[in-house]
């Protein structure tokens, strides 16, 4: 079965849609205020990742016309799966509540803390708000977890559990994930798509952005390109590059490079979903050929590698 | 279709491998006492069933759970044949709710060294067992049973052989403590459907099993997993919606051809929570209808506490001992229960022995992540 991207959301203080990953706005761009997208309502007590996510699910459920005008679903709530990649999320909160047992006693923290302490809020917020009843997967799986997650979420369709599945990858800035990650600053956004089967995302007269090709994973940066180099069978136009602070020489010369984590901040566990963004947005731009998208470099558990591909020739 | 599972690894409060949680299990032991890794002068409860695996008591140290699901997996791979310190190219799907969050908690606290890539487990197993196909999914309490589902959609695709699923997850103070909050009298143990219930204590645990599309000549198997349901509320944060969990159950059953009069033993989410327990009863009644009285009903959190994204797993390697041995754990603690589960056939006293050869598992997590597996005896 044919997985297609069939819509995207971007909602990063330098880019609002697809198209904007590859043509970005000035770097000192403010940051994002979720208030402002999608109003006040049933922000409170959100986490900030929660808070992006709303943001980038509502922008990409519309882009695939999965929702109406009104906000109401246009397919099944039980068809559509969510999968939420994040590895700093609920980070602020755990170091807040943590902080404040040590300052004080347990009895001093907030009953409002208790959902954003299980990691899989995010996922789970998306699902309430948007009323999505297929399974509902929250990924917190290191560098690889963005492309990690759109594999599962293919795999979902695939499996016959659901016909389209939210594929949201979220990072937030703040100064306890910065102090986690040793200073630098992340994304501070949320990037999501929607996959879809070929056929039922046409049967909804709704078009391809992207298909996914074939997925890789494995030990070791070259290893996972020699992969995605098999189920290729076709040199990449474009080579998106894992997060890690030198690549090894001798990598796909000659392939122009796109380095999403250096352009936007340190995408970590959204790397991957930002990466299908761009590539879509590359292909609405013109890009032709394979795009691969890589995460997860040698210094990293494991790398993994996604082919993507311009839907004419899916 | 039915997956084989050729290995089981666990531990718990109440037992260290399989066999010795089985049988404590069985004689009703419990695993509750008094907090071992939090400064007491902070917490009004003081109770939970912890692993006792720390230099000493009251002082913490970081990744137990990693050391816990290493534990756990080594010992499924050994009882199926597979090489522990080799597991490269084989599927590793660990469900968690609350990953190395309790390192996080040191390192805010004490400022101990702990790396972003520490806090999920990919990194830890590439070391210890030289995997690179592992992935950490936080799915709240129903992450094990979560990651099951996954593996058998692997499987069924034919993109993997095997597969290991584990589960894993250990006290985090902030999760502990913000239970607390939410908890007016601090409960002492968890009695999962008792009209006395006082909510639910967190516990500690592991559990790994290997599935295997089709077992070696000659190889054992300790039961089929034959089908994992799963889905989403899309109701609330915390509190469970009894209709999404009746249709995950229905589920579950129907993707195998199955009906409520066909499942022997139902091994319940029971968390001792006001909520859970209600909508949980509320749900098999629905569910199961006229056949509510048939199956035999068991709750292990009784005596292992909310072991998290763990739970669904130990559930399941319980589970497969119950239906080789015919022998079902009693719910410690349940004396009088609740109106909504009064015509079940709850296990209590003693462990039960029945000839058993269908077993259904529920796990149901924060967000309304609901997942039922249905499980089989090897024949």
């Amino acid at each position: 079965m044919n997985v297609v991207v069939s819509g995207t959301g971007v909602v990063l203080s330098r880019a609002a849609s697809a198209v904007e990953l590859i043509e970005p706005g000035p770097a000192d761009a403010p940051p994002v205020e979720p208030k402002d997208l999608i109003g006040r309502k049933g922000l409170r007590y959100k986490d900030r990742a929660t808070q992006l996510a709303y943001c980038a699910a509502r922008a990409a459920l519309r882009d695939a016309a999965l929702v109406d005008d009104d906000g109401g679903l246009t397919v099944a709530a039980g068809s559509v799966a969510v999968v939420v990649s994040s590895n700093y999320g609920n980070i602020d909160t755990i170091t807040r509540a943590m902080d404040t047992i040590t300052r004080e006693t347990a009895a001093a923290g907030s009953p409002m803390d208790l959902p954003n302490a299980s990691s899989n809020v995010v996922a789970s917020s998306v699902a309430i708000r948007f009323g999505l009843r297929g399974p509902n997967l929250m990924l917190c799986n290191g560098a690889t977890s963005g492309l990690d997650a759109l594999r599962w979420g293919a795999n979902l369709i695939r499996a016959g559990r659901v016909t389209r599945a939210l594929v949201l990858g979220v990072e937030p800035d703040n100064e306890a994930v910065r102090a986690f990650v040793g200073g630098a600053r992340t994304v501070d956004g949320a990037v999501a798509v929607v996959l879809e089967s070929e056929e039922a995302a046409a049967d909804r007269g709704v078009p391809a952005l992207a298909a996914l090709g074939g997925a890789v994973r494995g030990a070791g940066l070259a290893a996972s390109l020699a992969k995605l180099d098999d189920a290729a069978g076709e040199r990449p136009a474009l080579w998106q590059v894992p997060e890690a602070d030198a690549l090894p020489e001798g990598l796909l010369d000659g392939v122009p490079r796109q380095d999403l984590g250096a352009r936007f901040g340190l995408a970590s566990g959204a790397l991957g979903i930002l990466q299908c963004a761009a590539a879509a947005g590359w292909f609405a731009r013109g890009g032709a050929g394979p795009v691969y998208a890589s995460a997860g470099g040698d210094a990293d558990d494991a790398s993994a590698g996604l082919v993507l591909l311009r839907p004419a020739a899916a | 279709m039915s997956w084989a599972v050729t290995g089981t690894g666990a531990v718990a409060s109440v037992g260290r491998n399989p066999g010795e949680l089985f049988a404590n299990l069985c004689a009703g032991v419990s695993g509750v006492g008094k907090l071992k890794g939090f400064d007491l002068s902070r917490h009004e409860a003081v109770f939970a069933y912890e692993v006792d695996d720390r230099p000493e008591t009251g002082a913490d140290v970081p990744r137990r759970a990693t050391a816990l699901l290493i534990d756990a997996i080594g010992q499924a791979a050994r009882d199926a044949g597979l090489d522990e310190r080799d597991l490269s190219g084989v599927p590793i799907l660990i469900g968690t709710g609350l990953r190395e969050l309790r390192s996080v908690e040191l390192w805010q606290r004490d400022g101990i060294e702990f790396p972003p890539q520490d806090l999920h487990f990919g990194t830890a197993l590439r070391e210890a067992c030289n995997a690179d196909d592992t992935h950490t999914f936080s799915n709240a309490c129903s992450a094990g049973l979560y990651a099951l589902a996954l593996a058998t959609d692997l499987l069924e695709a034919g993109t993997a052989e095997t597969v290991i699923v584990a589960g894993v997850d250990v006290l985090t103070e902030t999760m502990y403590g913000l239970l607390e909050r939410v908890q007016p009298v601090p409960p002492e143990r968890v009695r999962p459907f008792d009209r006395n219930r006082a909510g639910v204590l967190m516990g500690e645990g592991a559990a790994a099993v290997v599935l295997t599309r089709t077992p070696a000549a000659g190889q054992k198997a300790h039961g089929v997993v034959r089908s994992v349901a799963v889905n989403c509320d899309a109701f609330h944060v915390t509190a469970p919606d009894p209709v999404g969990i009746a249709e995950a159950i229905r589920e579950a059953q129907s993707r195998v051809g199955l009906k409520p009069k066909d499942i022997d033993l139902v091994m319940v989410h029971g968390t001792g929570t006001l909520l859970n327990d209600e909508a949980e009863a509320i749900a098999l009644a629905d569910a199961f209808g006229e056949d509510a009285d048939k199956p035999l009903m068991t709750a292990i959190k009784s005596m292992t506490g909310h072991t998290s994204g763990a739970s669904g797993l130990l559930n399941l390697v319980v589970t497969l001992n119950a239906l080789a041995e015919g022998r079902v754990p009693p719910t410690v603690g349940l004396e009088d229960p609740v109106d909504e589960a009064a015509g079940f056939r709850l296990v209590t006293g003693e462990a039960a022995r029945a000839p058993l050869a269908v077993a259904q598992l529920n796990a149901f997590g924060f967000g309304g992540v609901n997942a039922v597996a249905i499980v089989e005896a090897a024949r």
